[in-house]
C-alpha cells in the first residue's frame, strides 16, 4: 500500500512535536514581581541595586524543596547528614529533601557545562573551573547578606577566589586545595627536608622517584616559577571573559625557575606524577594535596611525613618552592523562583558554615576555609593541614587564570627538559610568551592596517597591550583604490567578531562616497593618507583612531 | 628403486619440517596466548588483593580475598548492573529485529529507492557519530529520558540507529541462494513467510551473531552513557560508574574495587563468546567478507 | 601518458599493471572533475525538468479532475474517502490537520525564530525580598535550531505527502475510467506483508535512522556555522546566532594570517591517516597469520587457542585499556619489572608514554592486541572455505609454503576482504576508545598547544574533536567544524578506494 505507512509513521512523529511546545513562544517574559527590577538591553541583562541591605531577609522561607546537590564521592554521607542537621536546626521553616549524588569536583564543571538545567541545585567544584562557570551561566550571584557573611567567616584568600569584577559567586569549602610534600621518612632524612638538591640526592641514592608533576601539568609546574617571584595575574570583566594578563614568566626570574626545574627533571629519580599511590610504585617523594592524605597514611604508615616544598639552589642563591593555593568551592545554580533560591542559598551557607567544615575536617580531613575553624588545635597538627598552611606562606593564591594558560604553561616542562644551554632555556621561555601573547591577540584586537584589497592583510601588526588598553600607531599610504583603509577587526576565529570603531569616523577620506565610509559589517574606517594612532580599550572594546 | 628411496626420504624430510614447524607454532601460540591473558590475570589478581585498595606496584597480592567483591554490594554497583543488564538485554533484542529487517530487505528486494538508500546511509556512516552525542542528550532530555531515566533513553539511541549497521548481516543473506526464496514464492508463499520459515532458521549464525555484538555494546559505552546519566548515579551503566571510581578523589579507595567491577562484568559477555563462538565465526565471515 | 590496448595491459608485469593504473587514476582526476561538472549541471537540470513535470502534472490534474479532486487539493484525502477508500483517506486527513495543528501551535514560531536564533537571553534580576538573584529564562538558541530544523522536515514531509495526495486522485480516476476496482484497505493492508512487505520491514529502522542519525547530523553541520560554545550555551548565559564561514576559516585559515588551526588540523590528520594505515594493516596481516597458525593442519586445541584470543573482546576495553595503559606508565609495571631485574637503570626507564614517537608505536603494538582477535575470527571463517583443491594442486606442483601463500592465500583473502579493509581503515581513523584510554592523546604536543582542545601527538581528529567539546571553552562550533572535515577525509579516501576495488561495484556477482 503506498504511503500508509509512512503517513502513520509522520503523524506519530507530529504527536510528539506537539507535546514539546516551545518554552519562549507561550510565555513571554514574565512580568517583574514586586520588589524587582529588571533592565534589558539584549543578551544577558543584569539588575543593579543600589540600596539593597536594608530590605532583606523580609521572605518567608517556609516549606519543602526538592533539590539535587552534587559533591564528591567521600562526603556523600556526611552531606546528607548535614542537610538532615539543616531540616532540624533551621529557624525558617525550610525543608530541604535532598538528593546526594556522587559528582567529583572535577567532573562537575565539565557536565554542568552541557546543561546547567539539568546540573546540580548545589554543587562542589575546584576553583580552576570557577571563571568557566559563571562564564556558562551555572553560578547563581550571592545575596548581599550572604556575601557579608562569606566576607566575614572565610580566609580572605578564599573570598577572593569566589569573587569576580567585585561580586562574589560561590561559597568557599575547603582552603586546602593546595600542593605540598608527602615523603617516606625511611628515605628522606629530616634535616635534608629543606633542599631539594638534598631531598633529590637521598631519593638517586635508593633508587626511588620524587614525583613532582612537572612535566605534565601547569598547576604544578608553576611552582617553580613563583618560587622566583613570577607571576601571571589574569584580569576578568564580570562575564567571566578574560581581558589582560600580567605575565612574568619570561624575565631572567623565569630562567632561573627553569634552571631550578632542570636540576629535577635530568634527575633520575624524576616521576611526572602526583597520585598518592606512587608510594606503592617506588615513589619516595609525592607533591600533592590533603586529598591523598588517607592513601599514604595507609601507604607509608609509620615513615609518612609532610612537609611544605623545599628550596633550591641557583647561583648560589636558594629560592623556596611557591604553589599554587587554591580552594574548593561549593556554587548554586541559578534559579528561577526567588523563595527556593533563598532557601537553597540558607542549606548552601550551612553547608559551609562552621559547623559543617569542622565534620567535614573530622570525617575526610578537608582543610577548612572557615577563620573559626582555621584557629582549631586538631585542625592546625593535622599532619597534612599543617604542611599545607606552613606551605601557604610561600604559596600564591590561586586567581582567576584563562583556562588556555594551563594547556599553554604545561609544555614548559617537555621544552625545558628538551633544552641544552641557556639559550634553550630563554626559547622554551619565549614559546611560552608568544603563546599568551597570540592568546590576547585572540582576545583583544588585531590591527590591520591600510589595505587595498584583502590580500595584504598584516597580521603581524599585532596591537600592543599595556594597562588594558591596546594601541598601535601606522601610516595609511596613498592608496589608488578605494582610498586608504583602517581596518580593525576581532581575529577570525574568536566569538569576538568586529566592534564598532566608534569613533574616528572624521576622519573618513573626504573624496570617498559616504555611504562607502563605515562598512557597518567590517569597521572598516576610510582613511585620507597620513599618521593614525589607533587604540583599543580592552575593558569597554571601545576603539579610536586618531591622526597625529 | 634409488628414485623411491629419494621420495621416502623427501617425505620423511617434510614430516621432520612438519613436526619442527607445529612445534615453532606450538611456541608462538602459547606466548601470544601469555600475552594476551596477562592483563586480565593481572585484573583479575588485583581484584582479589585484600591489604590495600590503590594501584601498586607488584602483581600477586600478599593477602587474598573476596573483600571486594563484598564491597561492590554496598555501592551503587548492584543498580549499574542491573541498569545495564537491562540495557543489553533490550537492545539485544530491539536491534536483532532492526538489524535483521533492514538487511534482509536490501539483500532480497528490488526496489526504486534500494540503491539510493544504501548509498545514503554509506555517506552517513562517514559522519563521525561523536558529535551528535550533545544533540541526542536535548532530543532525549525532552522526551524525559535522561538522568535517572537514562535506560530506556540509552536503549533508544542504541536501537534506533541500529539499522546503519546492516553491512553484515546483508553480506550473510546474501549467501543464501535467491532460489529458495522463489520456490517457496513460486508454492504461493507470502513475502513475509518465506522469510519466517525459510530464511531465519538458515541465518541462525547472522542472528547470534547480532545477538552477541549487541549484548556487548551497552558494556563498554562510557563516553555517551556518561553524558546521558549526567551525574545521576540511578541512571548510568556499570563503564560510567566504574570509570567514576578513577577519579583523582576516588582512585585511593576504590581502585581493586575497579578491578572487581571489572571482573564481574566480563562474566556474562565471556561466558555468552564461549558459548556462541561457533557462531559468532559463522557469521562474521558469512557476512563480514561480503560486507 | 600513454594509453594501453587491452592486448598491451595484458602483456604488463603486475608492478608495471599497478603504475598504470595509479597512473592512469590520476591522470583521470581533471576528466573526473569535468564530468562531476557535467554531472551536476545534468543533475540541476533534471531537477528543473522534474519540478516543472510535477507542476504541469499537478496543475493539469486539476484542471482534468472531478470536483471530488479538486477539493482534495485543500482537504487532502477528501478524494480517497469520497471514492470509499477509508483508510487511505482517513490517514491523509489526520496527516493534514496534525500538520495545520503542529505549524499553529509551535511550527511557526521555530521557523520565525531560525534566521535569528532567539532575541532575548536569559534575565538576572536581583530580589530584594529575598536577597537573591534569580534568572529568568527566554528564547533558547538550541531548540529554536534543533525544533527550527525538524520543522523543515515535517514540511518537506507535508509536501510530499500532498503531492501523493494529489497523485492518488488521479490514479483513482485513471483505474475507475477503466471500469476498474479500487483497492480497499484491507487490500492494502495485506500487500504490507507481501509486495510492498520491503516497506513494512523498513519503515522501523528508517524512522530511527532519521530522527537518531539524520537530524542530529544536519544540526551539526548547521552548528559549524553558529558560534555556539560553553560562553554562548543559547540559554543559559548568551544566545547564540549564525557566524557564516568564520569557524571554517578559522579552522582551515584561508584569509588570515593565524596558522594555529590550519597547522594543528594539518599534523592531527597526518597522524591520524599514518595511524589508520598501520592499525589497520598490522592487524590485518598479524590476525591472518595466527589464524593460519591455529588452522594448520596437526595443531590442536583449536578452540582453546581461539578462546583465549576471544576474551580480549569479551571484556570492556575501558576496563582492559586503562589497566594496559597504566602497566607501560614510567613507574607501571614494565618499568618496575626491568628495573627490579637490573635490566634497565633508574632514570633510564623506557618511555612508553612519555616520548612521541614511543608513545605512537606503543599505541600501534597495543592495538594489535586488542585487534587481532577479530581478524583471527574473520580469517579463520575465510581460510576454512578456501578450496582445498588449489592447495593439493599447488603442493604436486611443488610449491612451497610461502608461495601457496601469496599466490593462493593472500589474493583469496585480499579479493574477498577488499571492502572489509576500507571499512576497517575508515573506523580506526575514527578509534576513540584505543587512543582516549590509552594515552588521551599524550603526549602534549607543545607547538599546537594554543589551539583548543590541547592536542597531543597521539590524538587522532576524534579525540581532538572530543576534547574540544570537553575542553574549557566548549567551542561546539569548532567541534563541528572538525567533524566535518572528518567526513570530507573519509569521503575522499573511500572514492579513491572504490575507484580501484571494481568488485564493490559488482555487489551483484556475489550472490
Amino acid at each position: 500500500m503506498k504511503k500508509t505507512l509512512a503517513l502513520v509513521l509522520a503523524i506519530l512523529m507530529v504527536l510528539a512535536l506537539v507535546a514539546c511546545t516551545p518554552a519562549g513562544a507561550t510565555n513571554p517574559s514574565t512580568p517583574a514581581q514586586s520588589g524587582t527590577t529588571t533592565e534589558q538591553s539584549g543578551g544577558t541583562t543584569e539588575q543593579k541595586n543600589d540600596q539593597p541591605a536594608q530590605q532583606t531577609s523580609g521572605g518567608e522561607l517556609a516549606g519543602t524543596y526538592d533539590i539535587t546537590v552534587w559533591c564528591a564521592d567521600n562526603i556523600v554521607d556526611l552531606t546528607k547528614k548535614q542537610i538532615e542537621d539543616f531540616n532540624a536546626s533551621n529557624t525558617d521553616g525550610i525543608v530541604i529533601n535532598a538528593t546526594v549524588e556522587p559528582v567529583g569536583e572535577g567532573d562537575a564543571a565539565t557536565q554542568i557545562v552541557v546543561d546547567v538545567e539539568a546540573g546540580g541545585d548545589i554543587f562542589c567544584f575546584a576553583q580552576d573551573q570557577f571563571a568557566r562557570l559563571v562564564q556558562a551561566g551555572a553560578l547563581s550571584k550571592l545575596g548581599v547578606a550572604a556575601a557579608e557573611m562569606v566576607k566575614a567567616n572565610n580566609d580572605p584568600d578564599s573570598v577572593a577566589a569566589v569573587s569576580l569584577d567585585g561580586d562574589l559567586y560561590a561559597y568557599p569549602l575547603t582552603a586546602d586545595n593546595g600542593y605540598f610534600m608527602y615523603y617516606d621518612k625511611s628515605v628522606v632524612k629530616e634535616e635534608h627536608l629543606g633542599s631539594l638538591e638534598d631531598i633529590l640526592a637521598d631519593c638517586e641514592a635508593a633508587n626511588k622517584y620524587f614525583a613532582f608533576e612537572t612535566n605534565t601539568s601547569a598547576w604544578y609546574l608553576a611552582s617553580w616559577f613563583f618560587a622566583t617571584g613570577c607571576k601571571s595575574d589574569w584580569t576578568t570583566d564580570s562575564d567571566g571573559n578574560f581581558t589582560a594578563v600580567n605575565d612574568t614568566f619570561n624575565s631572567p626570574e623565569g630562567i632561573i625557575a627553569c634552571k631550578g626545574m632542570k636540576k629535577l627533571l635530568d634527575s633520575k629519580a624524576n616521576l611526572s606524577a602526583s597520585d598518592g599511590a606512587a608510594f606503592a610504585s617506588n615513589a619516595a617523594v609525592v607533591v600533592t594535596g590533603t586529598w591523598a592524605y588517607s592513601t599514604v597514611a595507609e601507604i607509608l604508615g609509620d615513615n609518612l611525613g609532610a612537609a611544605p616544598l623545599p628550596s633550591f639552589t641557583v647561583d648560589g642563591k636558594t629560592y623556596h618552592l611557591g604553589s599554587f593555593n587554591g580552594f574548593k568551592l561549593l556554587g548554586v545554580k541559578p534559579q528561577a523562583d526567588p523563595v527556593k533560591a533563598a532557601a537553597v542559598n540558607k542549606l548552601a551557607q550551612y553547608l559551609t558554615g562552621e559547623k559543617a567544615q569542622l565534620e567535614r575536617f573530622e570525617a575526610v580531613a578537608w582543610g577548612p576555609s572557615n577563620l573559626a575553624d582555621l584557629q582549631l588545635d586538631a585542625v592546625k597538627n593535622h599532619p597534612a593541614i599543617s604542611a599545607v598552611m606552613a606551605q601557604k606562606e610561600f604559596a600564591t593564591p590561586q586567581g582567576q587564570i584563562h583556562g588556555s594558560w594551563w594547556n599553554i604553561a604545561k609544555v614548559i616542562g617537555d621544552d625545558v627538559a628538551a633544552a641544552t644551554d641557556d639559550a634553550g632555556l630563554q626559547k622554551a621561555l619565549d614559546n611560552y610568551k608568544e603563546k599568551i601573547d597570540a592568546l590576547f591577540g585572540l582576545t583583544g584586537y588585531i590591527f590591520v592596517g591600510a589595505w587595498c584589497n584583502w590580500d595584504n592583510a598584516d597580521a603581524s601588526m599585532l596591537m600592543k597591550e599595556a594597562d588594558g588598553v591596546l594601541t598601535l600607531t601606522l601610516d595609511v599610504p596613498e592608496s589608488d583604490y578605494m582610498g586608504g583603509r583602517i581596518v580593525v577587526a576581532g581575529e577570525w576565529g574568536t566569538d569576538y567578531g568586529y566592534n564598532q570603531v566608534t569613533t574616528g569616523k572624521e576622519l573618513l577620506n573626504p573624496d570617498m562616497d559616504p555611504s562607502l565610509g563605515n562598512n557597518g559589517d567590517n569597521n572598516i574606517v576610510f582613511a585620507a593618507a597620513g599618521n593614525y594612532t589607533v587604540t583599543c580599550n580592552l575593558t569597554t572594546g571601545e576603539i579610536t583612531i586618531v591622526k597625529n | 628403486m634409488a628414485k623411491e628411496n629419494n621420495s621416502m626420504q623427501r617425505h620423511m624430510g617434510m614430516r621432520a619440517a612438519n613436526a619442527i614447524s607445529n612445534t615453532l607454532i606450538y611456541i608462538l601460540l602459547i606466548v601470544i596466548s601469555v600475552i594476551w591473558l596477562i592483563p586480565f590475570v593481572f585484573i583479575l589478581l588485583q581484584s582479589l588483593r585484600v591489604e590495600s585498595t590503590w594501584q601498586v606496584g607488584y602483581v600477586v597480592p600478599r593477602q587474598w580475598g573476596f573483600d571486594n567483591y563484598v564491597r561492590l554490594l554496598s555501592t551503587n554497583f548492584p543498580k549499574w548492573y542491573l541498569n545495564t543488564l537491562i540495557m543489553a538485554l533490550v537492545t539485544a533484542v530491539l536491534q536483532t529485529v532492526i538489524v535483521l529487517c533492514m538487511s534482509y530487505t536490501l539483500s532480497r528486494f528490488r526496489f526504486k529507492m534500494r540503491k539510493p538508500l544504501m548509498q545514503f546511509m554509506l555517506i552517513l556512516g562517514m559522519f563521525p557519530g561523536m558529535l551528535t552525542m550533545i544533540i541526542l542528550y536535548r532530543v532525549l532530555k525532552d522526551l524525559g529520558m535522561t538522568q535517572a531515566n537514562a535506560v530506556p533513553g540509552l536503549i533508544l539511541v542504541y536501537v534506533a540507529s541500529s539499522g546503519m549497521g546492516y553491512y553484515v548481516s546483508k553480506g550473510f543473506f546474501d549467501t543464501i541462494p535467491k532460489s529458495l526464496d522463489e520456490a517457496a514464492r513460486v508454492d504461493g508463499a507470502t513475502r513475509a513467510q518465506v522469510l519466517y520459515k525459510i530464511i531465519l532458521p538458515l541465518a541462525k549464525p547472522i542472528v547470534i551473531y547480532t545477538i552477541l555484538t549487541a549484548f556487548m555494546g551497552p558494556w563498554g559505552d562510557f563516553v555517551f552513557a556518561r553524558y546521558i546519566s549526567m551525574g545521576t548515579a540511578a541512571g548510568m551503566n556499570v563503564a560510567v560508574g566504574l570509570n567514576n571510581w578513577l577519579n583523582l578523589d576516588q582512585i585511593g579507595n576504590n581502585y581493586t574495587m575497579f578491578c572487581a567491577g571489572g571482573v564481574v562484568v566480563a562474566i556474562p559477555v565471556t561466558i555468552l563468546f564461549m558459548c556462541l563462538q561457533r557462531y559468532y565465526v559463522e557469521g562474521v565471515t558469512g557476512g563480514a567478507v561480503k560486507g | 601518458m600513454k594509453h594501453y590496448s587491452d592486448l598491451e595491459y595484458l602483456k604488463l608485469s603486475k608492478w608495471q599493471r599497478f603504475g598504470y593504473r595509479v597512473a592512469s587514476f590520476f591522470a583521470g582526476i581533471p576528466k573526473a572533475i569535468w564530468n562531476f561538472i557535467k554531472r551536476i549541471g545534468l543533475l540541476l537540470k533534471t531537477i528543473a525538468l522534474v519540478v516543472a513535470n510535477e507542476a504541469k502534472d499537478i496543475w493539469s490534474t486539476f484542471v482534468q479532475g472531478d470536483w471530488k479532486t479538486k477539493v482534495s487539493y485543500l482537504v487532502m484525502g477528501f478524494g480517497c474517502l469520497a471514492r470509499g477508500q477509508i483508510l487511505r483517506g482517513l490517514l491523509f486527513l489526520l496527516f493534514e490537520l496534525v500538520f495545520i495543528g503542529y505549524m499553529v501551535v509551535t511550527g511557526v514560531y521555530w521557523l520565525r525564530m531560525l534566521p535569528s536564533l532567539g532575541i532575548q537571553g536569559p534575565m538576572k534580576e536581583y530580589n530584594a525580598i529575598y536577597d537573591t538573584y534569580v534568572t529568568t529564562y527566554h528564547d533558547n538558541s538550541f531548540k529554536i535550531l534543533l525544533y527550527g530544523v525538524l520543522t523543515l522536515f515535517f514540511i518537506i514531509a507535508f509536501l510530499y505527502t500532498w503531492r501523493a495526495n494529489v497523485k492518488q486522485n488521479k490514479l483513482a480516476e485513471q483505474i475507475l475510467r477503466a471500469g476498474k476496482k479500487l483497492k480497499s484497505g484491507k487490500d492494502d493492508l495485506r500487500s504490507l506483508v507481501d509486495d510492498q512487505f520491503h516497506k513494512t520491514l523498513l519503515a522501523l529502522p528508517m524512522t530511527g535512522i532519521i530522527v537518531f542519525t539524520v537530524l542530529p547530523i544536519v544540526f551539526m553541520i548547521l552548528v559549524a556555522f553558529t558560534n555556539y560554545d560553553g560562553a554562548h550555551d543559547g540559554y543559559n548565559n548568551n544566545l547564540f546566532t549564525w557566524v557564516g564561514w568564520k569557524n571554517f576559516n578559522t579552522m582551515l585559515n584561508w584569509s588570515s594570517g593565524n596558522k594555529t588551526y590550519s597547522a594543528t588540523f594539518g599534523e592531527v590528520l597526518t597522524w591520524t591517516l599514518i595511524w589508520a594505515f598501520f592499525a589497520t594493516f598490522s592487524n590485518y596481516f598479524l590476525g591472518m597469520l595466527v589464524a593460519m597458525m591455529i588452522n594448520k593442519k596437526g595443531i590442536r586445541l583449536k578452540k582453546l587457542w581461539r578462546t583465549v584470543l576471544v576474551m580480549t573482546i569479551a571484556i570492556p576495553q575501558f576496563i582492559s585499556l586503562l589497566y594496559v595503559s597504566k602497566m607501560f606508565a614510567k613507574n607501571g609495571l614494565i618499568n618496575l619489572f626491568l628495573l627490579d631485574h637490573g635490566l634497565i637503570q633508574q632514570g633510564h626507564e623506557l618511555p612508553f608514554w612519555e616520548n612521541p614517537t614511543w608513545a605512537r608505536i606503543t599505541v600501534i603494538l597495543i592495538n594489535i592486541w586488542i585487534g587481532i582477535p577479530y581478524l583471527m575470527l574473520i580469517a579463520t571463517g575465510i581460510l576454512m572455505n578456501i578450496p582445498a583443491d588449489l592447495y593439493e594442486s599447488a603442493k604436486i606442483d611443488g610449491a612451497s609454503g610461502w608461495q601457496q601463500y601469496t599466490k593462493i592465500t593472500l589474493p583469496y583473502m585480499l579479493f574477498i576482504t577488499g571492502p572489509y579493509l576500507l571499512t576497517s581503515f575508515t573506523s580506526n581513523m575514527n578509534n576513540f576508545n584505543v587512543i582516549f584510554l590509552l594515552t588521551g592523546g599524550g603526549p602534549t604536543n607543545a607547538a599546537l598547544s594554543t589551539a583548543a582542545g590541547n592536542v597531543g601527538h597521539t590524538d587522532l581528529l576524534i579525540t581532538w574533536l572530543f576534547k574540544i567539546t570537553t575542553g574549557e571553552e566548549a567551542q561546539y562550533y569548532l567541534a563541528s567544524v572538525v567533524g566535518i572535515m572528518v567526513f570530507v577525509v573519509i569521503a575522499v579516501i573511500s572514492l579513491v578506494v572504490y575507484n580501484f576495488l571494481p568488485s564493490i561495484k559488482n555487489e551483484e556477482d556475489f550472490q
